[in-house]
C-alpha cells in the first residue's frame, strides 16, 4: 500500500531500526515479525522472554540481537543446580589487598542470555529476575548498578517438559514481551539446512548501532506521541481483561504502560512518531497473554484465543 | 454425555443467585399452598444449596424422574386433582423448582429467571397488598439483575453492576408500565377477583345475631372498610353504620324473620335533615350489604335500599367496592308495613314471669311510649349492668339469665333483650346490626372502620317520629365498663366508647404507623387496586379524549408507549459522548463504505481498514487513501490543530463510492 503516513524523524530511527532488522533477517530466515518484535521490545527498554521448544534458535536469536546492537554480552545457562551467586556474583577475599573483593558475576552485563530459565530453582530465577526489575544488585549491604543498558533475554522450554520449574505469574510480568518463533516454513527450512552453520555466521556480525545511537532510539520511544483516543484504547484492553469471565485476574497497571510503550516502539520502526491502534494490536499478543492467568485449561491460554477475546470486546470508534 | 461450551457452563454464584430469588420468590406463597408442597419445594431447594457444596447430592437421571413423579402427586394428592388455582400454582412451582436440580447451561438459569416473573404474576392471585408489591418488586430485581449477569460483560464488580443495571432498566421500563396501567383496554373485573378460590374464606357481620357472633368480631383486627367524609365528620358516636335488620327472636337467636325480605317498596324518609356525603371502600364481604351511616338517603349505583333502610348491592362483594352514599343524621321514617308490624311485636316463648313483672313496673311509671323506652334505659343505667367482652355463659333462657342473674354482657346481649322487653310492652322493635364509630387516621383523612367495631343495636317504632335509635349498650354507666384490656389482648381494635384513650409514648407510635400503614394501603387500594373501567374512562374524559374507545383507545397506548420510547432513546443518545469531529467524519467515511458492502470491523484499525477496502476495491484508493493520509495523523499524530478537518470534509463531499459494478447492463437506466 503507497500510502505515505512517514513523518521526517529526527535521526532517521526508522533506518536505523531497520538496518539492524535487515541483518538479523539475513541470519535467521523467514521470522521477520518475530525479529521486529524482539527489537521493537529491547527499543522499549523491556526485557525478552522467548519461550519455544529446543533447536528453533531461540539462544541464536538472543546472540545475534547482542552483536547487531554491539553489546556487551553474557549467557547464563540455567541449570537445576545453579546459585544466586553463579547469577549475581560473589565476594573473595583477596589476599593481597586484604579486604573482600567483588568478583561480578554474569548479570553484569549489557546483554544477558538466561538459557532455559526455567531449569533452574526459583532461587536462582529471581535472583536474576530481581536484577531484571531493579536495574540493580544488593550484594552484601552494597547496592551496585547494572549497566545502562541492561537487557535480558530469557529463554524457556515450554512447561510441559520434563524437569523445569514454571516462572510464576509475578515474574513474568517482569518481562515485555513473550514470543515464540515456531519452526520455520519449507523455504526458509531448506534454505537453513543448505546455508551456512548460525553460529559461525552470527559471531561475523558487526554492530549495526553504536550504543549512543541505541540510547537515542530508545530515547525516541518515549516522545512517540499517544493520543487521548488510544489511552482510552488501552484502558479499555485492561478493563476488558479485568472484567472478562475468562481469567482469574486482569492485566496490571505496569502491563498496560509495557503495552503502550512497546506500541510506541512498533509505531517507531513503522516510522511514525504517534501510535496509531493497529500498533497496539500488533504487540497485544506478546505483550499481554503471558501475563494472563488464564481461569481454565489449567491456566495455559491459546494466544489466539486470548487475543480475539479480548479485542472482540473493545470496539474502535 | 455431550460436552458444554465452558462460557456457556453456569458459575456457582449465578447457581446460588438464581436459588435465592427463588426461595424469596417462594416465601410468600408458603402461606397459601399446602404444608405438603412447601415441604417438597423445601427440600429440593435444600438439596440445591447443598449442592454448591458436595456436588454429589445432585440428583442424576433417574432420581430426578422419581423426583418429578413425586412432585406432580404430591400436588395432585394434596388438592385432589389438577384444577384449581390452589393445584395449579402447586404443580408449576414444583416444576419450577425442580428445574435447579438441572442447571448444566446458563440457559437453564436464563429459563428459571425469567419464569420467575411469572411465579410473581401468580402471587398476585393471592394477595394483592402494597407490601407485596414492594416485596415481589425486589424478588424482580434480583431476577433482572441475574439476567443481566448472565449476559455478561460486566466483569469484576459486577455483581453491584448487574443490580445497578437492573434498576436502570426497571426505572426505565416505568413510564411504560404507567401507560400499559392507565391505557391498556381493560375487563371490566380485574383478573384477581375471577373467583377462582372458592376456598377463600371472609369475615364480618353475619345475618343473624347469637350469643358470641359478635364477641368473635370484636376480637378481630381485620378492617371492614373505609369512609372519606366530605365536610366535618360526624363525632364518633354517632356513626352508626347500618347493617341487616332483624327480626325474628325464638328468645336466643335473632335472625331475618320468615316473610320478610329485602324485595319489596325502598323504606322511605318522611323527613330529613343534616346531609352529609361520604365515600366507603368496603372489603370484600361476600354479601350484598353495603353499609351507611343512619340513615342512607341516597342509593349508589349497583345498590337498591330495602324496605328496612339498607342499601343492598345487585351483586355480592366479592372484592373491594367502593361507593358514595349521602345519609341524613336526622331522619323520620315512615311506618312499617302490616307484615313488619306485626314482626315487631313478635314476642319468644321463654318469657319469664319476672321479665313480665318488669315490663308491667315500667309501663306503670310511664305515659307514653318513649317515656317507656327512657325507663328500659334507666334501667340498663341504674341496675348493675356491666360491660364486658367476656360475659359469663348463658344457659337455656338467656334473656332472663342476663337480666336478673349475671348483668354482664356487651351489645348483641343488650340489645336483644331490650328489644324483647319492648315488644313484650308492646313497642315494635328490631334490631339492627353493623358497626359503631371508626377511627379517624389522621394521615390519610378517613375513617377506619374495624370488624371490631361491630355491633347491635335497637330501633324501636313511636307514633309520629316513626323509628328511632335506641342503643341501650350506650346506657350503660361508663364506671361499669369493663376495660382490663384483655380485649385488646386478644387483637381488637379500639372501640369507641368503650375503650381509654392510650397515653403512652410508645403506644402512640405504634398508632401511628399503624395508622400510616393504613393509608398507604387505602391509596393503593383507590388508585391501583380499584382502578376500573370507570375510572379509566373518566380519566379519558378528564384529558378530553372521552371519544376513544376499544381500538381508538388501543391506538392512543400505541401512541404514547412509542413516545415515551422515542423520548428514552433520545435521551440515551444524548447522554453519550459527543463525538468529536473528526471521529465524526471518520464514521461518515465508514458509513459511505459500509453502503457498498464494505463494512468495517467494529475493532479494526484505520490503516488496517483502509488496506483491506483498497485490496477489494483498487479504484477507491486514491481517495481512500488520501482520506487515511489525513485522517490518521490528525487523530492519532502530536498536532492538533483541526487543519485536516476542513480537508476531509472536502473529500467526503465528493465520496460516493458505487457498489462494485456486477450488475447487468440491463438494470442501469437508459439516458
Amino acid at each position: 500500500m503507497a500510502m505515505h503516513l512517514t513523518r521526517h524523524l529526527p535521526s532517521d530511527s526508522a533506518s536505523l531500526g531497520e538496518r539492524v532488522l535487515e541483518a538479523a533477517r539475513a541470519v535467521i530466515l523467514g521470522k521477520d515479525r518475530e525479529l521486529r518484535l524482539a527489537l521493537a521490545c529491547l527499543m522499549a527498554r523491556g526485557h525478552l522472554l522467548i519461550e519455544d521448544v529446543p533447536g528453533v534458535g531461540k539462544t541464536t536469536l538472543a546472540h545475534l540481537l547482542a552483536r547487531l546492537l554491539g553489546l556487551e554480552y553474557a549467557r547464563i545457562q540455567f541449570t537445576s543446580d545453579l546459585l544466586p551467586a553463579d547469577v549475581i556474583g560473589v565476594s573473595v577475599y583477596d589476599r593481597a589487598a586484604e579486604s573482600f573483593r567483588f568478583h561480578p558475576g554474569p548479570v553484569f552485563s549489557q546483554l544477558v542470555l538466561a538459557d532455559e530459565i526455567n531449569r533452574a530453582t526459583p532461587k536462582a530465577q529471581s535472583a536474576l529476575l530481581e536484577a531484571m526489575e531493579e536495574r540493580q544488585v544488593t550484594v552484601e549491604g552494597e547496592t551496585r548498578p547494572l549497566p545502562e543498558p541492561f537487557f535480558v533475554i530469557a529463554t524457556q522450554n515450554p512447561l510441559f517438559q520434563v524437569g523445569t520449574f514454571p516462572l510464576p505469574e509475578s515474574q513474568l510480568d517482569r518481562f515485555l514481551m513473550r514470543i515464540r518463533l515456531g519452526y520455520p516454513a519449507a523455504e526458509q527450512e531448506k534454505a537453513l539446512l543448505a546455508g551456512e552453520d548460525r553460529r559461525t555466521m552470527v559471531a561475523r556480525q558487526q554492530p549495526a548501532l553504536t550504543g549512543a545511537q541505541l540510547m537515542a532510539l530508545q530515547q525516541q520511544v518515549v516522545e512517540v506521541h499517544a493520543a487521548p483516543a488510544i489511552i482510552e484504547y488501552v484502558h479499555a484492553i485492561l478493563a476488558v481483561t479485568r472484567s472478562s469471565e475468562r481469567f482469574l485476574h486482569g492485566l496490571s497497571p505496569r502491563a498496560g504502560l509495557g503495552l503502550l510503550r512497546a506500541a510506541k516502539a512498533w509505531a517507531l520502526l513503522s516510522d511514525r512518531d504517534y501510535v496509531i491502534p493497529e500498533d497496539i494490536q500488533a504487540v497485544l499478543p506478546s505483550c499481554v497473554v503471558h501475563r494472563l492467568a488464564a481461569s481454565e485449561y489449567g491456566g495455559r491460554l491459546d494466544e489466539e484465543a486470548v487475543v480475539s477475546a479480548i479485542l472482540d470486546h473493545v470496539a474502535l470508534a | 454425555m455431550r460436552t458444554i461450551p465452558s462460557n456457556e457452563r453456569p458459575e456457582r454464584t449465578q447457581i446460588l443467585w438464581v436459588t435465592l430469588v427463588l426461595i424469596a420468590a417462594y416465601l410468600p406463597l408458603a402461606g397459601h399452598l399446602a404444608l405438603q408442597i412447601s415441604a417438597f419445594v423445601g427440600l429440593l431447594f435444600a438439596i440445591r444449596l447443598a449442592s454448591l457444596r458436595w456436588s454429589a447430592v445432585l440428583p442424576g437421571t433417574w432420581p430426578l424422574a422419581a423426583l418429578t413423579l413425586i412432585g406432580v402427586a404430591n400436588a395432585a394428592v394434596t388438592y385432589q386433582g389438577w384444577s384449581g388455582q390452589n393445584a395449579g400454582t402447586a404443580l408449576f412451582v414444583s416444576m419450577l423448582v425442580l428445574k435447579l436440580m438441572e442447571l448444566r447451561r446458563k440457559s437453564d438459569i436464563r429459563l428459571v429467571a425469567t419464569l420467575i416473573g411469572f411465579l410473581v404474576v401468580v402471587e398476585f392471585l393471592f394477595d394483592q397488598s402494597p407490601w407485596l408489591v414492594l416485596y415481589l418488586g425486589a424478588v424482580v430485581l434480583g431476577g433482572i439483575a441475574l439476567l443481566v449477569d448472565l449476559n455478561g460483560g460486566l466483569g469484576e464488580a459486577r455483581r453491584r453492576g448487574a443490580i445497578t443495571v437492573a434498576v436502570r432498566l426497571s426505572l426505565q421500563a416505568l413510564p411504560l408500565t404507567l401507560i400499559l396501567f392507565l391505557l391498556f383496554p381493560r375487563l371490566s373485573a380485574p383478573l384477581w377477583n375471577l373467583g377462582v378460590d372458592p376456598n377463600k374464606a371472609t369475615t364480618g357481620i353475619s345475618d343473624s345475631l347469637e350469643p358470641g357472633a359478635i364477641s368473635e368480631l370484636v376480637l378481630n383486627g381485620e378492617l371492614a372498610f373505609r369512609a372519606r367524609f366530605e365536610g366535618t365528620p360526624p363525632a364518633a358516636d354517632r356513626l352508626y353504620w347500618r347493617g341487616p335488620v332483624l327480626w325474628q327472636t325464638d328468645g336466643r337467636r335473632w335472625s331475618a324473620g320468615e316473610g320478610i325480605t329485602n324485595s319489596g317498596p325502598a323504606g322511605a324518609l318522611l323527613e330529613t335533615a343534616r346531609p352529609i356525603d361520604y365515600e366507603v371502600t368496603l372489603e370484600a364481604t361476600d354479601q350484598r350489604w353495603l353499609f351507611a351511616l343512619d340513615m342512607p338517603a341516597s342509593v349508589p349505583d349497583g345498590a337498591f335500599l330495602s324496605p328496612d333502610h339498607q342499601l343492598i348491592a345487585r351483586q355480592v362483594v366479592s372484592a373491594v367496592k367502593r361507593y358514595q352514599v349521602t345519609s341524613a343524621l336526622d331522619y323520620r321514617t315512615a311506618a312499617p308495613d302490616p307484615a313488619r308490624l306485626a314482626a315487631g311485636l313478635q314476642v319468644p316463648d321463654n318469657v319469664t314471669p319476672r321479665m313480665r313483672r318488669l315490663v308491667e313496673d315500667w309501663q306503670g311509671r310511664s305515659n307514653d311510649d318513649w317515656a317507656l323506652v327512657q325507663a328500659g334505659l334507666q334501667f340498663f343505667n341504674r341496675e348493675s349492668f356491666h360491660y364486658t367482652l367476656m360475659p359469663p355463659r348463658l344457659g337455656a333462657n338467656p334473656t332472663d339469665e342476663f337480666l336478673f342473674e349475671t348483668r354482664r354482657g356487651f351489645c348483641e346481649h343488650y340489645a336483644g333483650s331490650f328489644a324483647v322487653l319492648m315488644r313484650m310492652a308492646g313497642i315494635p322493635s328490631r334490631i339492627v346490626l353493623g358497626y359503631l364509630g371508626g377511627e379517624l387516621n389522621r394521615v390519610g383523612g378517613y375513617h377506619m372502620i374495624w370488624q371490631s367495631d361491630a355491633h347491635a343495636w335497637v330501633e324501636v317504632l313511636i307514633d309520629g317520629r316513626g323509628w328511632v335509635r335506641v342503643d341501650p349498650t350506650a346506657a350503660v354507666d361508663p364506671s361499669r365498663v369493663d376495660n382490663s384490656g384483655a380485649s385488646r389482648m386478644l387483637g381488637a381494635g379500639p372501640s369507641v366508647r368503650f375503650t381509654l384513650e392510650q397515653a403512652d409514648a410508645i403506644a402512640r407510635f405504634v398508632r401511628n404507623m399503624r395508622l400510616f400503614a393504613d393509608s398507604l394501603d387505602a391509596a393503593w387500594q383507590d388508585w391501583v387496586l380499584g382502578f376500573s373501567v370507570e375510572d379509566q374512562l373518566a380519566l379519558l374524559e378528564r384529558l378530553r379524549l372521552g371519544e376513544l374507545r376499544e381500538y381508538g383507545l388501543v391506538a392512543l397506548m400505541l401512541a404514547a408507549l412509542g413516545l415515551t420510547l422515542g423520548i428514552l432513546v433520545v435521551a440515551s443518545i444524548r447522554e453519550r459522548k459527543p463525538l468529536d469531529p473528526l471521529q465524526a467524519e471518520y464514521a461518515r467515511f465508514c458509513g459511505r463504505l459500509a453502503k457498498i458492502g464494505l463494512d468495517r470491523l467494529p475493532n479494526e484499525g484505520p490503516m488496517d481498514y483502509a488496506g483491506r477496502v483498497v485490496a477489494q476495491r483498487p479504484d477507491l484508493a486514491p481517495t481512500v487513501e488520501r482520506f487515511m493520509e489525513l485522517y490518521v495523523p490528525a487523530r492519532y499524530g502530536p498536532d492538533d490543530s483541526g487543519d485536516a478537518l476542513v480537508a476531509l470534509a472536502d473529500l467526503l463531499s465528493h465520496f460516493r463510492p458505487r457498489p462494485a459494478r456486477q450488475m447487468p447492463d440491463l438494470l442501469r437506466r437508459p439516458r
